[in-house]
């Protein structure tokens, strides 16, 4: 463990509700460590803001990777998950050590400032902020290795952005979300996780690898955190968002003309009823889905968890939570390492193909 | 919920509790009604008296039972009504006995029971003491004219009644015999090793009527006067077809992701709420 990680955990290992910690030459106020933001139930502990904090050091290592280069924004809870949380994109006077970039907002705002995580104390400084939910953009702000031709201009004008590096994802992605519900819900309110519904979504997602494995593209996989699965497909950024949301539905109409029973398109949330929702608008600029190994404010902690195929059979979401997702992550490293270097050219392969 | 089929009470001991009863299970199975192939014309079935060559009505009709070739006795409803059926709108439980002891080729049809109103105390007491106490009741129960052997086990926070084959309904003889057959212990383990390679949990979702669905939608494209394919493609041919479909997306996006002029008009993705939850 890089001693970076291994004096933070150290400087937390106190009773102390409050301290300013030491963090690659930074200084960091950190409060309110016992606040629980995950409460406990029944024999399970609370999970506090000192675990979370303890949770963002120990997988900073597999996170970090993630998260670079992109514009980020979060959801924080300041009293727990069961409290008021809001959605924060543009920040203000961050600490010295936040990365920030500057980008046109297309919602009439003008311009922003956004900021990228991508050091350890950027990531404790948001955990200080209970913000526990972290969004990372599909694009990034720099070019290498695969989009050398387009623009770094972010601000000033929606057309300096579409015509930037931050309109080109790096992944094409499927969000497959079941509506069926457990009974066990509140009126209105989303379904709650249960083994059917997701062992139908796993289902769904290994035919969808399947089909694209077929066709020559590899696909990655990791658990919402909730109920659902997200497949990424990475490819080389020569696609803009549009291009992409519309590789996205093709595979979703495709996905619902095979199995109709089973996926939907619908935006009505009632039409969903005991189908797999098949979300392809996440393919926007600006839209993002929770971010690998970013904590989730579901019961007990979970975190939404980069899998491999080959255990997909075998997990449940419910495995992966703050306090078993860094173990897993330091015996067995990250399954998603090299998704940036496994970067496919939709169009070669695809034409390529073309007779399989 | 679906509607009650039977209504009556459990009677145990001294106490009584009012229930109703609701199908657990159901066929799913498409039926089917005979048309006249000419017109059209759906069929109807008409009860033909051969011997006086006439259309006979309900109100002429009897019961016969056939004792012998040809020969009938005939019982009328006063000598249905007349026979004894103690059970008719109770559930007498007679005995307790362990859920293990029921060979699962007893089980007939499942049903819920469900408490009547105001009847949610005693129900919950017998459904707790079989709970703890890990047992099943036997029971008697009227049902469609017919006395039925059932048996009433805990299951999920609800009692369940399962009508049960009377012995004599079941085939107990299967006529199998495997005297000469020898299994040598490397072939028993070559079967523990398949065995092992299968062993999973028993998961009902996994398994789908497959005639059933591709029967429906059959159905489905005749209702929509589409032309239906006799074979359905094969999963190659649906890859192919995808193949075809994201290359065409794929093109099309590599033309309009070039850097374009500044005025966009193509329609954003729809709103839609930004903080996704799932």
């Amino acid at each position: 463990m890089p001693s970076q990680i291994e004096e933070v955990l150290e400087q937390l290992d106190t009773r102390a509700p409050k301290l300013t910690l030491e963090v690659g030459g930074h200084e960091l106020a950190v409060t309110s460590l016992d606040k629980p933001l995950w409460p406990g139930a029944g024999r399970r502990k609370a999970i506090t803001k000192r675990d979370l904090l303890r949770y963002f050091a120990r997988v900073s290592p597999w996170i970090l990777p993630h998260l670079s280069a992109r514009p980020v924004f979060a959801t924080r809870f300041p009293g727990g998950v069961d409290s008021k949380s809001f959605y924060q994109k543009h920040w203000d006077g961050p600490p010295p050590f936040v990365r920030t970039v500057t980008i046109y907002s297309s919602h009439g705002e003008g311009d922003g400032e956004y900021i990228i995580c991508e050091n350890l104390p950027t990531l404790l400084w948001l955990a200080q902020m209970s913000a526990l939910e972290l969004h990372a953009w599909f694009s990034r702000v720099e070019r290498e290795p695969d989009a050398r031709g387009l623009g770094r201009r972010f601000h000033g004008s929606e057309a300096a952005l579409d015509r930037s590096v931050l309109n080109y994802p790096d992944f094409v992605v499927f969000d497959l979300d079941p509506y069926e519900y457990s009974g066990k819900e509140a009126r209105g309110a989303e379904p709650e996780l249960h083994r059917r519904a997701f062992n139908r979504t796993r289902t769904l997602a290994l035919r969808i690898r399947e089909m694209l494995e077929r066709l020559g593209l590899a696909t990655w996989i990791k658990t919402s955190g909730r109920t659902g699965l997200h497949l990424y497909l990475p490819i080389v950024r020569d696609i803009d968002f549009d291009g992409a949301r519309e590789v996205a539905q093709t595979i979703a109409q495709h996905a619902l003309r095979e199995r109709p029973r089973e996926v939907t398109l619908e935006w009505s949330v009632e039409r969903r009823r005991g189908k797999i929702f098949f979300d392809y608008n996440q393919n926007s600029r600006g839209k993002s889905l929770a971010a690998p190994y970013s904590p989730r404010r579901h019961q007990g902690g979970t975190v939404a968890t980069p899998v491999s195929w080959d255990e997909l059979e075998e997990i449940y979401p419910t495995d992966f939570t703050i306090l078993t997702v860094p173990d897993r992550l330091e015996a067995a490293g990250d399954p998603w390492k090299g998704i940036l270097e496994a970067k496919q050219d939709l169009g070669g392969v695809l034409s390529a193909g073309s007779t399989p | 919920m679906a509607r009650a089929i039977w209504s009556g009470s459990i009677s145990f001991g001294m106490v009584s509790i009012p229930v109703k009863l609701f199908g657990a299970t159901e066929g799913r199975d498409i039926s089917f009604n005979q048309l006249h192939s000419t017109c059209g014309t759906r069929l109807k079935q008409v009860r033909w008296c051969p011997t006086d060559e006439v259309e006979v009505p309900w109100s002429e009709t009897a019961r016969g039972y056939e004792y012998t070739k040809g020969e009938y006795v005939v019982l009328t409803d006063e000598d249905f009504e007349s026979l004894p059926l103690p059970s008719k709108h109770t559930i007498d439980l007679s005995a307790f006995v362990n859920e293990a002891e029921i060979d699962p080729i007893f089980y007939e049809k499942s049903y819920y029971l469900a408490p009547d109103e105001r009847a949610e105390k005693p129900y919950a007491l017998l459904l707790r003491a079989l709970e703890k106490k890990g047992l099943t009741a036997l029971a008697t129960i009227t049902m469609r004219k017919k006395e039925q052997l059932c048996a009433l086990r805990p299951r999920d926070g609800v009692i369940m009644l399962e009508t049960l084959y009377y012995p004599d309904e079941v085939r107990m003889e299967h006529g199998v015999k495997l005297d000469d057959s020898k299994v040598s212990d490397r072939e028993l383990d070559m079967a523990f090793t398949l065995i092992e390679l299968l062993k999973k949990p028993f998961d009902p979702s996994e398994y789908h009527d497959s005639y059933r669905a591709a029967l429906g939608q059959l159905i489905e494209a005749k209702l929509e006067g589409r032309k239906v394919v006799k074979s359905p493609p094969t999963r190659d041919n649906n890859v192919i077809d995808l193949a075809d479909a994201l290359r065409k997306s794929v093109e099309a996006a590599k033309k309009n992701g070039k850097p374009k002029p500044a005025a966009r008009t193509r329609a954003r993705a729809p709103a839609r709420r930004t903080r996704k939850v799932g």
